[in-house]
């Protein structure tokens, strides 16, 4: 595996890794065959909509301070640039900072996809500069410019002389990749090619990949027991945090699927040892997280102490809560950085993981190696059905009509609320926190319990809402229309 | 050509179309794009429009072929077909829409090829082109009208002297747009008439077929719908009543409610009872206002529809004082400006405000910093800031509306108006 900075694009999840998205199986077939090499996708004969890796990999860099995301697209590809913009400035006031960038679309025309626009583009670049003097502007390419050949690569390397801050062709064209999360590695590439320098020192920082830092507070308390300061991506950084990241003392991310790419990359490049275990998610995910981060730093022995100080806190709690937990049912669709990190916490609750199912898979990460989380489960005897869907709501819909769980288990906004008119008592596992440590287990625990607890929203509306799918449909298996493995 | 949009007030013309399309009960579009659209398109218009989910279909729950690099450069019209053909078996459904994306479109898969296909063995599948970069949310929203007249609507025998079409009030696009339409229905139900809503009730695809069965349009915007209007007109002799926006405040409502009555010949007693009754409901309450009415001078920014209706209600009704007056629809005709504007001058009492036309975020907040002595700004979450920065009070009205939730909240009409009212004496 080699990571290339000389172009600014990267290549997809599937063309990189092997990833998929069509799969229905178990989790021990799934594992075996991502270590064999073996791993074919299942396309489908009706599909419905997935996501695209330009939103994803576009609101990433939306979410730095101070710069410029610039979608060169028709209007309707920055649509919900307004909600980002919002949820950004929250993310910010709730810190106590500001962040002034903007996520502007150039909203192109029928005309532009026959003459191009290049032209106007550098315009608006220009433009957008003299209005907001960002420290760093990001050009997105679309599914149009891919298609009619607009190069804006030849975009930025006109206007770097005359715009005095770092410019980054994204491309992120929409076709490219059905797993949006190949949008997470785009916005990784123009940080690593348009913002980072090469190290002049060590720091006593640490990288840390996340998404809505909501757990800010508590990691930062954590790792001054450990002497090292961590620096959180992208929500809230900053260019000149950014221009460090080489610096530091290892990379750590809250999410597989988010961290690899950036991860590997700083480490190939400019050496800086990248946390692969488990995710802290649980008993387990944390302590075996902490410990490898502790031996890396170099401060294992605190790491030791800091354990057994919160386990004396905690453990009691949580061994009464597993009495709760104990048997009830659930079956969750979330990214594979999650799903296969969190079916592992339910099980170590006493939860039943009835069917998992994960957006896409990585059948290895960017240094070559099946995923930590999936050797795990296999190690300590787990064998679950599971199947691979890019947010197939139908599929999902017939999974819990089948095997009517306790609760379905979602993290993807917009998808629990079919659950919940299915009568399915739904959580939505939206803050990447929520099962953070010992605190989040017992925060995720309860969560699970009240949610179960109180049905009367699904009962009443199941009972008074029709879905838009046929008896036909239900009483198929959820991979009928999965076609033959390629 | 390209411009900057910087928080742009809708989706594209696939947003526009997916959003009106499936307003109708047991309709059901086919993506024919790339795999984000829908995500993106969902998210635009019903989750940026107070915060919702579309109620059948929408987002993760809708068909799409997801095309992939491949399929853009060998063509993807076999994937289509297998598409329907799934959708066919797995949706119970009145209707399918195949719509083209910007992907589809560009490389010329002739979506409407494959409806006919469908057509021929009597299913009910129709195609929209529909590729976003034809233009905004609007523009969707009269490629949908265009599609129902060519496609659905069928010639009546004859009118139905009590029966109108609602028409102008864009579903998801604008925040309000169930309470509004029910808020319009019920005053016109007191009138004794039947309504075409087509997006609420549990009306569909059946409604628009029979449409051509109405006595007349009501359509209650200052620029849409022009082509529907002359078809409706020119091929099934439906004339229509244009209505610069949705009425709101009694003033206004009442003038509306003669039109209507006038323009159908309804019994005049009737008209007259139903005003009175009604204006006696909305003033008992404004009678027990809060003390103070006139210490505001504001700002509005929104769709036409909205800063017509708002600032002719707050200045002819209520005594504030409108100071700018920002207009944020993407137009292009001269004349539609200028009856806009017109309309926003005209004001019975208060001074006219200062009328500018831009879909720009920058522009509006540049607007804005010139008129540091308004107390309250009603427009938009992208407004939101501005107000932070002169102190003034924030109202969102106008979409995008991220920042607060909404099912039936009518601000128009009679009792619209009270509404709204409430939300601007709430958080003082």
């Amino acid at each position: 595996m080699s990571i290339n900075l000389n172009e600014s694009s990267v290549g997809t999840r599937e063309n990189r890794l092997g990833s998929i998205t069509g799969y229905s199986g178990r989790l021990s077939d799934l594992v075996e065959r991502s270590h064999c090499g073996t791993l074919g996708n299942h396309e489908r004969c009706f599909s419905q909509s997935s996501t695209c890796n330009s939103s994803c990999g576009l609101s990433q860099l939306a979410g730095i301070r101070d710069v410029a995301v610039i979608n060169h697209a028709p209007s309707g590809c920055t649509a919900v640039a307004p909600g980002i913009a919002t949820l950004d400035r929250q993310m910010a006031t709730k810190r106590g900072v500001t962040t002034d960038t903007v996520f502007i679309g150039t909203d192109m025309d029928e005309q532009d996809t026959v003459f191009g626009a290049t032209g106007p583009l550098k315009d608006i670049v220009r433009e957008i500069y003299r209005r907001y003097h960002p420290r760093a502007i990001f050009i997105g390419a679309s599914c149009v410019t891919g298609i009619i050949g607009e190069d804006i690569d030849s975009v930025v390397d006109d206007l770097r002389d005359e715009i005095p801050v770092p410019l980054a062709a994204i491309h992120c064209e929409g076709f490219r990749s059905r797993i949006w999360a190949s949008g997470f590695d785009v916005a990784d590439q123009a940080v690593m090619t348009s913002l980072v320098k090469p190290p002049k020192q060590r720091s006593n920082k640490v990288n840390f990949k996340n998404f809505f830092e909501s757990a800010r507070d508590e990691i930062i308390d954590i790792f001054s027991n450990f002497d090292v300061e961590p620096t959180f991506l992208y929500v809230n950084s900053t260019v000149d945090e950014l221009e460090h990241l080489s610096e530091a003392q290892a990379t750590i991310s809250i999410c597989g699927t988010l961290g690899t790419y950036l991860g590997n990359a700083l480490e190939e490049h400019y050496g800086v040892p990248y946390i692969r275990t488990i995710n802290p998610l649980g008993v387990t995910g944390f302590e075996t997280w902490l410990r490898e981060i502790g031996k890396v730093i170099g401060k294992s022995d605190k790491v030791e102490a800091y354990i057994a100080q919160e386990r004396a806190k905690y453990l009691p709690q949580i061994e009464k809560l597993k009495g709760e937990l104990e048997g009830i049912r659930v079956v969750l669709g979330m990214g594979p950085g999650y799903t296969f990190e969190v079916t592992r916490v339910l099980e170590e609750l006493g939860m039943e993981v009835v069917w998992a199912a994960a957006w896409h898979f990585d059948p290895n990460y960017d240094n070559g190696a099946v995923p930590p989380s999936m050797d795990h489960l296999l190690k300590n005897g787990s064998d679950f059905k599971l199947s691979i869907t890019d947010q197939q709501n139908y599929e999902i819909l017939n999974i819990l009509d089948h095997y009517q769980p306790d609760i379905y288990l979602s993290r993807h906004p917009g998808t629990t609320v079919w659950a919940i008119k299915q009568g399915v008592p739904a959580l939505c596992v939206t803050d990447e926190y929520m099962i953070f440590g010992y605190r989040g287990v017992l925060r995720f625990g309860n969560s699970v319990l009240d949610t179960i607890r109180n049905r009367s929203f699904e009962k009443n509306l199941a009972a008074r809402s029709e879905l838009p799918y046929t008896d036909w449909w239900y009483q198929q298996d959820a991979d009928a229309l999965m076609k033959e493995e390629l | 050509m390209s411009t900057i949009t910087d928080s742009p007030r809708g989706t594209c013309a696939l947003g526009g179309v997916n959003a009106t399309i499936t307003a109708l009960e047991r309709v059901i579009p086919i993506y024919h794009s790339g795999p984000g659209c829908c995500m993106q398109n969902s998210a635009g218009e019903a989750g940026q429009s107070g915060g919702r989910s579309p109620y059948q279909v929408g987002s993760v729950s809708t068909p799409c072929t997801n095309m992939i690099e491949r399929d853009i450069v060998f063509g993807a019209l076999d994937r289509l077909r297998e598409t329907t053909e799934g959708a066919l078996e797995i949706y119970d459904a009145d209707a399918f829409f195949l719509l083209s994306g910007c992907t589809s479109g560009i490389i010329g898969d002739d979506v409407g090829s494959i409806a006919k296909e469908f057509q021929e063995r009597g299913e009910a599948v129709y195609a929209i082109e529909s590729p976003g970069f034809l233009g905004e949310s609007y523009r969707g929203f009269e490629l949908a009208f265009e599609a129902f007249l060519d496609q659905i609507v069928k010639p009546a025998d004859e009118h139905e002297p009590d029966l109108v079409n609602l028409l102008g009030i864009m579903p998801y696009h604008n925040p309000f747009w169930q309470g509004n339409i029910e808020e319009l229905t019920r005053i016109l139900e007191r009138l004794g008439l039947r309504v075409n809503t087509f997006f609420t009730r549990h009306q569909g695809i059946e409604d628009i077929r029979t449409s051509s069965r109405a006595a007349l349009n009501v359509i209650v915007s200052p620029w849409l719908l022009r082509s529907a209007e002359e078809q409706y007109q020119e091929r099934f002799g439906v004339p229509s009543l244009r209505w610069p926006g949705p009425p709101v405040g009694a003033t206004d409502t009442t003038a509306f409610v003669r039109a209507v009555g006038e323009t159908l010949h309804l019994d005049h007693t009737l008209v007259e009872r139903v005003i009175a009754e009604e204006e006696d409901y909305v003033y008992s309450y404004l009678a027990t206002t809060p003390e103070g009415l006139s210490w505001k001078r504001f700002a509005i920014v929104g769709d036409a529809a909205t800063v017509v209706g708002v600032t002719r209600f707050l200045a002819n009704d209520y005594s504030l004082t409108p100071a700018v007056a920002i207009v944020t629809d993407p137009m292009f005709r001269d004349d539609d400006k200028a009856a806009i504007a017109r309309q926003l001058t005209t004001l019975e009492y208060a001074q006219p405000p200062k009328v500018v036309f831009t879909t720009d975020q920058w522009e509006i907040s540049q607007e804005l910093r010139l008129h540091d002595d308004v107390t309250l700004l009603i427009g938009s979450t992208n407004d939101r800031e501005s107000a932070q920065e002169s102190d003034a009070q924030y109202v969102p009205i106008s979409y995008p509306v991220t920042d607060r939730l909404v099912f039936n909240r009518s601000i128009i009409g009679y009792r619209g108006s009270l509404t709204l009212i409430e939300d601007i004496f709430t958080d003082l």
